[in-house]
């Protein structure tokens, strides 16, 4: 009998082992793919932000960025030259690309036809099918919400109800009005009588101009506290220069503008590329749709997807509480940005008091969007039809 | 101590071979010098590139056809440069020409692709972009003719205004904007591949060779024979060496300077028909910067059209096999290409410098 265990035991381990075995080299035989819109070698930006996300996130996974990582870089929004980069990526192995600029969305779409063994991830986009193509961006409304509730309590402590915001577009774009109401709501949940001026690059990135409008902002809108939807610092730089306050974007801005800066809005891409990647690694192509459970990963504050940045010495006591109680209510789930339900943040003696109230949420021309007490507008709208801003936001 | 640079008589031809030659891989050795220091094997790198990451590689046929659609607009384009550069007249406006047939092509795709058979659609795409391109191109013939303006700045200056009109159009979402996704809340080119895109036929195998790739040798030879035998290919060389002895022999150099720079122009707007007609759909980049680096290519190949063809294949090996190597190096970006290339043609010239010339010393006192 003995025997028969020890050798059932063996046979068990072996099995094991054997089990073991595969899903190591599962993960030794892993390539990752990825297509930028700018250098790999970038030290600052979109892409940089997505290459770190990536590397991160393979190194929590123990995946050899050195030998597992094939980028196809600077590869402009053109469906030909995304799709011979896809045919390189391909031919090299991977099981999956990561495609992180909005306008590869048709090569992307026809590619994951051609190529059902490899998954196909798209960042920013909306298309998407049942198997092997999903795509992915996050809640960065949120976070723009409490990095407002910073800006409005450092408002409040300078008297200047006036808040300038450089923005890359308007309302041409859900994701850049959906930034701007979130932050704006954010600053009037703490200064109801604060303005928002918003100031237009037309351009995702254009340096020159985000020093530019910024100033302006400063100078003609007296505002004292700029805050941003564009690409480098150079807004909180100006910020600085004018002895005024603001808050960044896309990374901790501090070093930037160490007098200015506030919070920063902040991604934190490597959050859904270990999710995908995890996914990816236990699933054939076919099914890493059904895997991911959506094909629209929408992740936000509760799977730590965005974030704000720590809080510099520039910010009013009580700053930290205030957003770690509005923090509880969107993760817990009881409350979201666009919806009916007002929330009324006040500090005291450092400690923050946040109540609800049932409100209409309007436009800045007096359209009810939400009635007082409704749910959060959809998900859609906010990443694809908002084009309005909410009231106490106009264009400068 | 002083040097004199003496002009040197043409040496073999082997002898000239051997000075490019000697230069490319002078260049190349600089990469790998450059490539060692940020840590990479400048030999796989190497290896990586001219082999364009075929080997091993499952879809390898992919490479290759990728790799022709590079090659295709840009040798088109680099035959048209050579037409208009062998009459010294300087067009640096590929770029704008290019765009400017390729927003016509797309124009012709959406607004008569559903109604005409295919084949009339493509070569209505082909015409329009011919004749968009080439008047783009002879108005700045004309004002040269008319009022001696210069060409360089004139074709350089249009190239910014055909690229921004290209933008407005891929960036405003507006009803009369046919040429974007009219469901796409973010402005995104419209495809019509489907009513409108050149055909491949199958080499046995999976490779697929596109039409455009035959007609651009047929044109290549039809433009080879118009420059050697035709007697409009001669005024175009004789026109470049001197005007006035053209107008001596009694030609009109006006006539053959406007004929030439709408045939050079067309010829690039055949080229974009062609680029947009195999992707299917307009984009902002579209040129890929055959403009500028087809006037690199023709200056390498000395105007001569089969030399041309040469070039064009070996640039685009450099540029397909560098982005293809660079993916498998984390060290290497895409601009290492554009880098490369840009010490090549350096060092090339350097060469055709020494072809052509010679550096003597010349002693104190001595006389030259």
């Amino acid at each position: 009998m003995k025997k028969f265990i020890a050798l059932f035991l063996a046979a068990l381990m072996l099995v094991s082992f054997a089990a073991c075995d595969s899903s190591d080299d599962a993960k030794a035989d892993f390539k990752v793919g990825a297509i930028y819109i700018n250098s790999k070698n970038d030290t600052a930006g979109y892409t940089f932000a997505h290459h770190s996300g990536i590397t991160e996130a393979m190194e929590q996974l123990g995946l050899d960025v050195e030998k597992q990582l094939f980028i196809v870089d600077e590869v402009p929004e053109d469906k030909e030259r995304v799709l011979a980069a896809i045919d390189t990526l391909v031919g090299q192995g991977v099981d999956i690309i990561f495609g992180i600029s909005f306008g590869y969305i048709d090569a992307m779409e026809e590619a994951a036809t051609k190529y059902p063994d490899v998954i196909f991830s798209h960042g920013t986009g909306y298309k998407s099918n049942e198997t092997n193509f999903n795509n992915y961006f996050g809640r960065a409304y949120q976070a723009r919400y409490l990095s407002g509730i910073a800006a409005g309590l450092k408002s409040l402590e300078t008297g200047n109800n006036n808040v300038g915001y450089v923005a890359a577009y308007g309302t041409e774009y859900a994701e850049t009005a959906s930034g701007i109401n979130g932050f704006a709501l954010g600053v009037q949940a703490v200064n109801p009588d604060a303005k928002v001026y918003v100031k237009k690059l037309g351009a995702w990135a254009d340096e020159v101009n985000e020093s530019a409008f910024a100033k302006e902002l400063i100078n003609s809108f007296g505002c004292g506290i700029i805050a941003q939807h564009c690409d480098s610092a150079q807004p909180q730089i100006a910020a600085q220069g004018a002895n005024v306050f603001g808050c960044g974007y896309n990374s901790d801005m501090t070093p930037d503008a160490p007098k200015a800066h506030l919070t920063a809005a902040i991604w934190n891409w490597d959050v859904y590329y270990k999710t995908a990647m995890e996914t990816a690694m236990g699933c054939e192509a076919s099914e890493f749709v059904t895997k991911m459970g959506t094909p629209a990963y929408y992740g936000g504050l509760k799977e730590n997807f965005v974030d704000v940045s720590p809080l510099s010495e520039n910010c009013v006591a009580g700053t930290e509480d205030a957003i770690k109680k509005v923090r509880e209510l969107i993760v817990k789930g009881e409350w979201d940005v666009f919806s009916g339900v007002k929330l009324s943040v006040t500090v005291a003696d450092g400690v923050a008091t946040v109540t609800k109230a049932d409100a209409d949420l309007k436009d800045n021309a007096g359209n009810v969007i939400v009635a007082a007490g409704g749910a959060s507008v959809e998900d859609g709208v906010i990443t694809g039809t908002m084009n309005y801003y909410v009231a106490g936001v106009q264009e400068a | 101590m002083r040097f004199h640079i003496v002009k040197r008589d043409n040496g073999p031809f082997w002898q000239r071979c051997c000075y490019y030659v000697v230069a490319v891989v002078a260049a190349l050795a600089v990469g790998a010098i450059i490539l060692a220091s940020i840590g990479v094997n400048p030999f796989e790198y190497y290896y990586k590139m001219f082999t364009m990451g075929t080997v091993g590689n499952k879809i390898a046929y992919k490479t290759f056809m990728n790799y022709l659609k590079e090659f295709v607009p840009l040798v088109l384009t680099s035959v048209a440069l050579s037409l208009a550069f062998k009459m010294r007249f300087w067009n640096i406006g590929g770029e704008g020409q290019f765009i400017m047939g390729a927003i016509a092509s797309a124009w012709v795709a959406f607004q008569f692709g559903a109604y005409l058979p295919m084949a009339v659609t493509l070569i209505f795409m082909c015409l329009a972009a011919m004749l968009a391109a080439g008047i783009y191109g002879l108005v700045v013939g004309a004002l040269k003719v008319k009022f001696g303006t210069n060409e360089t700045l004139m074709t350089l200056m249009l190239n910014y205004v055909a690229l921004y009109v290209l933008y407005f159009i891929g960036e405003t979402k507006a009803d009369w904007n046919f040429f974007l996704q009219a469901d796409s809340a973010r402005p995104v080119f419209e495809s019509f591949a489907e009513i409108a895109q050149f055909p491949s036929f199958s080499l046995g195998g999976k490779f697929e060779l596109n039409i455009t790739v035959i007609l651009t040798v047929i044109i290549g030879v039809l433009v080879f024979f118009y420059l050697k035998y035709t007697k409009q290919g001669y005024e175009i060389g004789v026109v470049g060496d001197s005007a006035n002895t053209a107008k001596y022999a009694g030609m009109k150099v006006n006539k053959i300077v406007l004929r030439t720079v709408f045939l050079s122009a067309a010829l690039i707007g055949l080229a974009s028909a062609f680029k947009v007609g195999t992707s299917g759909v307009l984009s902002t980049s579209v040129t890929n910067d055959v403009g500028w680096t087809g006037i690199i290519v023709a200056w390498l190949a000395k105007l001569s059209t089969p030399m041309i063809f040469v070039v064009s294949m070996l640039i685009c090996v450099l540029q397909h096999g560098s982005t293809v190597a660079a993916v498998s190096f984390s060290q290497v970006d895409s601009s290492f290409a554009n880098m490369l290339q840009g010490v090549i043609l350096f060092l090339v010239l350097v060469a055709d410098f020494f072809v052509r010339f010679r550096i003597v010393r010349v002693k104190k006192g001595g006389n030259d």
